[in-house]
């Protein structure tokens, strides 16, 4: 049989199977906690109820089966801090999904709208409100997600700007960290940590070296390694099981191709 | 998520994954749908977020800067007579002037400056003397206006390497995170629609 005219829907009924299969009959994987990991935790670790944050849901919904899990560890494990957030969204799909996160994680510890949480919503134009931010909030936002004027929400009252910020995390799938980078921290000094879609790694990895991101937090391995540390087993952990033997799965492929490839190339 | 709500992104999803097997009416329909309701909900998205509290509600309170902005927002909109469109421009000029000058000194010293800095430290370690050579290695390949010999064949060769490194991690990152993505939707199909986790 010559594998170079093989139908690739058998390459894709291969991937499906090793994704689900795992699922369906799960092996319990779990790998180690890399320092990455490790640093982001610690970071959330020294936050604590007299601290406020903000996390903007800079993601679309389609990267959300992967930026969920990473979001809902990271946030469960800052609110379980006690941390106040301020929430904000810069891509449009992401500001509903940010939101449902954030009412569904702080209702799990209690904590009250307007006192121990915000959320101010969408904004289209990314540079000119990172730039607002560090000027006057309840300027930039007159009202808030819910169509609240956020005058007269508690926690605004304390906060005004960036500098009653300790940390800026981003969800994000695309580079708009990058821009809270040069406008929030290059700026204003706030420290920025990311939440990452894993193809954004290589881009930000440099941005961590020179100290300009904090952390990063990225994928469903990111998202399994910080369920580890924090003993839960959640999205990230179900998913190592489908992820290692679909990667297995390609190796396979990849080597069974060049294979393939070069038998031929020395045929002809 | 409500019953109607599993079976619709359910459907969706198959509709979508349908495309794998071959193209067809259902895929296609579902990506319109896709892209229609993507840009309907960034404009409703954009104008209860924005137009209202910055442009409406100003003017309605006669606050003057609702009534600056409110004419930037109308001047927009003579992109769409043939005679006045000229007009459009300023705004625009504007919007790309104040842009500039905002993004060229932030881009300037987070880009740069400070990974310049980050490259090249005085404390000399292993992982440096690496990002330091990967750095000078890598823009010699992208010199192009002297001829590649001697000592700089060497340094263009050794960037087209870390280039390959890149390029090699970028690819496996990619695949992990589409992979992430199709398994949280087979999750959702087995679980959430199917029943079967």
């Amino acid at each position: 049989m010559n594998l170079a005219q093989l139908d690739r829907r058998w390459i894709f009924a291969i991937i499906a199977l090793s994704v689900a299969l795992p699922l369906m009959f799960p092996i319990g994987l779990t790998g180690e906690v890399s320092p990455g990991t490790r640093t982001f935790h610690t970071l959330i670790e020294n936050l604590g109820p007299e601290d406020v944050i903000i996390v903007s849901f800079d993601c679309d919904a389609s990267s959300w089966p992967e930026i969920g899990p990473v979001a809902t560890v990271l946030l469960r494990h800052v609110l379980e801090r006690g941390v106040k957030v301020v929430g904000t969204s810069f891509l449009s799909e992401g500001t509903a999904l940010g939101y449902d996160l954030l009412a569904t994680l702080e209702a799990e510890v209690g904590g009250e709208y307007g006192g121990d949480w915000v959320y101010l919503g969408f904004r289209p134009q990314y540079v000119a409100t990172m730039l607002a931010l560090g000027e006057d909030m309840q300027s930039e936002y007159p009202r808030d997600y819910l169509g609240q004027s956020t005058r007269d929400l508690p926690l605004l009252q304390s906060v005004k700007s960036y500098r009653q910020i300790r940390l800026v995390i981003s969800i994000a799938d695309d580079t708009m960290p990058q821009y809270w980078i040069e406008y929030a921290g290059a700026r204003y000094g706030v420290a920025i940590a990311a939440g990452l879609s894993a193809v954004m790694v290589t881009t930000f990895t440099p941005y961590l070296d020179s100290g300009q991101l904090k952390s990063i937090l990225a994928g469903l391995k990111g998202a399994a390694e910080y369920e580890i540390m924090r003993g839960e087993r959640g999205a990230g952990l179900r998913g190592m099981d489908a992820q290692s033997s679909a990667h297995l799965a390609i190796i396979i492929l990849v080597l069974v191709g060049n294979i393939a490839y070069f038998m031929k190339r020395k045929d002809t | 998520m409500t019953p109607t709500g599993i079976w619709l992104s359910a459907i969706g999803t198959l509709a979508i994954f349908s495309f794998l097997y071959k193209d067809n009416p259902l895929y296609r329909a579902t990506e319109q749908i896709l892209v229609g309701l993507s840009v309907g909900y960034l404009i409703v998205m954009t104008f209860q977020s924005t137009l209202i509290p910055r442009v409406v509600e100003p003017v309605q309170n006669l606050e003057a800067w609702g009534f600056v902005s409110a004419i930037w927002v109308l001047l927009m909109w003579t992109r769409l007579s043939a005679k006045y469109n000229y007009i459009s421009r300023w705004p625009l000029a504007i919007i790309v002037g104040a842009g500039a000058g905002l993004s060229i000194p932030a881009m300037l010293k987070a880009r740069i400056i400070t990974q310049l800095g980050a490259t090249i430290r005085p404390d000399i370690t292993i992982d440096v003397i690496i990002g330091a050579v990967g750095v000078i290695s890598t823009l010699s390949y992208f010199y192009f206006t002297r001829p590649r010999t001697g000592l700089f064949r060497v340094a263009s060769k050794l960037g087209t390497l870390y280039l390959m490194v890149f390029f090699g991690a970028t690819f496996g990152y990619t695949i992990m995170s589409r992979l992430s993505l199709l398994i949280g939707r087979t999750e959702f199909l087995l679980g959430s629609w199917l029943g079967i986790l």
